[in-house]
């Protein structure tokens, strides 16, 4: 008999439980609607840690600023999650009205015509194109639309050690050839083990496709069918020249897993020179490190060149408060207290002239001058990896760079089977 | 007789070592949230931090609403595993021991289930919610797990092995079939409950890729994803901080397991049968 009690009082307990979420619900599901004259954005976004913290004071000043707009900013994993989330949303009509998207996705989104076009708004508030840096707006048009605005942009850039370059009476080298002198000079070696390294670079795509490009090739060719750096072997003599410096230890390739930290730590720790690595970093590094630290431009092959990344913003088309919304974003792009503050607190890119002209970022630049190279660097910046097919194609690209860097394969033969992939899901899409 | 313990220390040498393996990650996790920023960073690792920094828990557990994530995990995984239990219970107490139209098609639908992994159900369960409007609630990280499969496949082949003569008895007392299945069958079962307990807990509570995938907002989110917060998107993560989130992540896995192992060993000890 007793157990029939405690069956019954776990039972009740169970729907109190489900009961006080439905509670709850209640309470948050007022939050799209206009309450008292104010309206709820909803913006999503993948900044964590330190730059998430910094997201939360941008919009906590947003809506200190003013009251008939309140925005609830919400971490939504990273940029490739982000991503996954807001395809499920959209269809489920649970999406934000403001989404933060790594540029790169811009364009599937686009074609999916889920992204509001923000000409009107932006003319509206007296803004126009040419306001932003042109070496970051790669990904906000599309077919003549306004689909994005950049947020938290950056490129690669070369990380130097200038402390570890000088004991070897060694400059900061600008071509490639001068960048593979130097990182062999700089090996260690105790036996056949190598304790210290010349270069490093996380394992992704942007560096290879940074280097195609310095060697004026392209990631996809002009009519999007293939890729475009078949011609007169571009693409295999970057990685010839990726694969020579692993094999002397010039070349510290990381292991995939959290190789981007994994890198920041052994340039701080100064086990490697230099380092190939997005602008993003740097607040960061210059903290931790006692050695003379400066950044240069990406060494050039026959060209300088450089791709961009990072985080753009966008209006959704199924949001029910699009003016709202925009308030939000035009107070990101243009007040001072918005993206401008964000940026010289993370150290991502500023692009409108009206932030670089102001005399925040100004002062910042003469305090560490290392974050003018990467704005500098820009004037180079082309993003030739455009196309709704890039996510699916960048799976492919990312196997081919593990067969060449990680498993040995040749060369030429794993580039030929990747322009296949290529080629297949172009001709698909 | 020196053979025997020559024998006995490398069985211990052995077993130490296994053991060092597991525990390891455990203590280093400990060590690095216990750890100044800049000793995360040092090479050689830091083992043991120069002065332990307490002041990491609080730096975790003040950088976002974490009172919330930890009481939605709490309610998540408790009332998950209490609704599996009334779930489960009867059903394997049904597949066991009664005949009835069905029953092997049925008992094979419990299998499929158990094979089908979320990454290929999210979709249309995320979708389904939305349209019911139960995204700001927590009923998108229960409802789906209401019965355990795996539950029900391990009770069952339990109850398979329970004599019939004791059920039989038992009728003959005029006791019921509710009776039956919740006073005799159930206590009986006891090590089968607690290791399904422990596995239910363990999964629910370190679940990350359903709750990020079925939450658009903190107030519903559990511990798992507030720790992800933690993260440097770009630059340097402070290891030190998402570690001593970890440790508080951890804690009431480790209770858990030290009850449910315990109830174990017991529950092998005492029981009537083998």
């Amino acid at each position: 008999m007793k157990l029939k009690y405690v069956l019954s009082a776990m039972a009740v307990l169970v729907f109190m439980m489900l009961a006080g979420c439905q509670g709850e619900a209640e309470k948050s599901s007022g939050t799209k609607s206009k309450e008292e004259g104010t309206a709820t954005i909803q913006f999503w976004h993948s900044l964590g840690g330190k730059n998430g913290e910094f997201m939360d004071q941008l919009i906590q000043r947003f809506n200190d600023s003013q009251d008939e707009v309140k925005v609830v900013g919400t971490f939504q994993g990273t940029y490739d999650e982000t991503s996954t989330k807001l395809q499920q949303s959209i269809s489920a009509k649970t999406g934000p009205d403001v989404t933060m998207l790594e540029r790169a996705y811009v364009q599937q989104f686009a074609e999916s015509e889920v992204l509001e076009d923000m000409t009107p708004y932006l003319k509206e508030s007296g803004l126009k194109k040419g306001d932003f840096t042109k070496g970051l707006m790669g990904h906000s048009t599309f077919n003549d639309k306004l689909v994005s605005l950049p947020l938290n942009r950056s490129t690669p850039i070369l990380h130097v050690n200038k402390t570890m370059l000088d004991e070897k009476g060694l400059k900061v080298p600008t071509t490639w050839d001068e960048l593979n002198e130097v990182a062999n000079a700089l090996v260690v070696k105790e036996g056949d083990k190598v304790t210290r390294y010349g270069l490093t670079m996380p394992y992704d795509t942007w560096y290879p496709i940074a280097m195609i490009s310095q060697s004026k090739g392209t990631y996809f060719n002009k009519d999007k069918t293939s890729v475009g750096f078949a011609k007169n072997d571009v693409g295999v003599k970057v990685f010839q020249y990726l694969k020579d410096m692993q094999k002397t230890g010039a070349l510290y390739y990381p292991p995939a897993q959290d190789s981007g930290n994994i890198v920041n730590q052994m340039f701080a720790a100064g086990k490697v020179g230099l380092m190939f690595q997005s602008t993003g970093t740097i607040g960061d590094i210059s903290q931790n490190t006692d050695f003379e630290y400066v950044t240069a431009f990406l060494p050039k092959n026959k060209i300088h060149a450089t791709p961009t990344g990072g985080g753009n913003v966008a209006m959704l088309a199924g949001s029910e408060n699009k003016e709202a919304a925009w308030k939000f974003i035009d107070f990101m792009m243009e007040d001072p207290k918005g993206l401008q503050q964000f940026i010289v607190e993370t150290g991502y890119l500023p692009f409108t002239e009206k932030m670089v002209d102001s005399k925040e970022i100004q002062d910042l630049w003469t305090k560490e001058p290392n974050k003018k190279t990467a704005y500098d660097q820009l004037k180079y910046a082309v993003d030739n990896n455009k196309s709704v097919a890039w996510p699916e194609t960048m799976h492919e690209f990312f196997s081919a760079i593990e067969a060449i860097m990680y498993d040995d394969e040749e060369i030429e033969p794993t580039l030929d089977q990747f322009k296949g992939e290529v080629e297949r899901i172009l001709s698909e899409s | 007789m020196k053979k025997h313990n020559v024998w006995l220390s490398v069985d211990f040498l052995l077993k130490a070592a296994i053991l060092f393996a597991f525990i390891f990650p455990f203590l280093w996790m400990i060590s690095t949230s216990l750890q100044t920023f800049q000793e995360t960073l040092s090479v050689p690792p830091t083992l043991i931090p120069s002065s332990p920094q307490w002041i990491n828990f609080v730096e975790a557990m003040t950088s976002g609403p974490f009172a919330t994530y930890a009481k939605n995990s709490i309610i998540i995984t408790l009332s998950i595993i209490i609704i599996q239990f009334l779930v489960m219970i009867p059903a394997a107490y049904a597949f066991a021991k009664y005949e009835f139209f069905g029953k092997n098609v049925l008992f094979a639908l419990v299998l499929i289930a158990f094979m089908m992994p979320g990454q290929v159900t999210f979709i249309p369960i995320y979708l389904m919610m939305a349209d019911w409007g139960l995204i700001k609630t927590l009923i998108p990280q229960i409802l789906p797990f209401m019965s355990n499969a795996f539950g029900i496949f391990l009770l069952r082949q339990y109850f398979m092995q329970i004599p019939e003569e004791i059920i039989e008895a038992a009728r003959l007392d005029n006791a019921s079939e509710f009776k039956i299945m919740w006073k005799i069958m159930t206590p009986m079962a006891k090590p089968a409950l607690a290791t399904i307990a422990l596995f239910s807990f363990v999964s629910h509570w370190n679940d990350y890729f359903w709750p990020l995938v079925m939450t658009d907002s903190n107030e519903v989110r559990p511990l798992t994803l507030g720790i992800a917060m933690l993260k440097q998107s770009e630059g340097i993560s402070n290891w030190h901080i998402i570690m001593a989130g970890n440790v508080v992540l951890v804690i009431p896995i480790l209770i858990v397991y030290l009850l449910c192992s315990k109830q174990i060993v017991k529950a092998f000890v005492y029981s009537g049968i083998k």
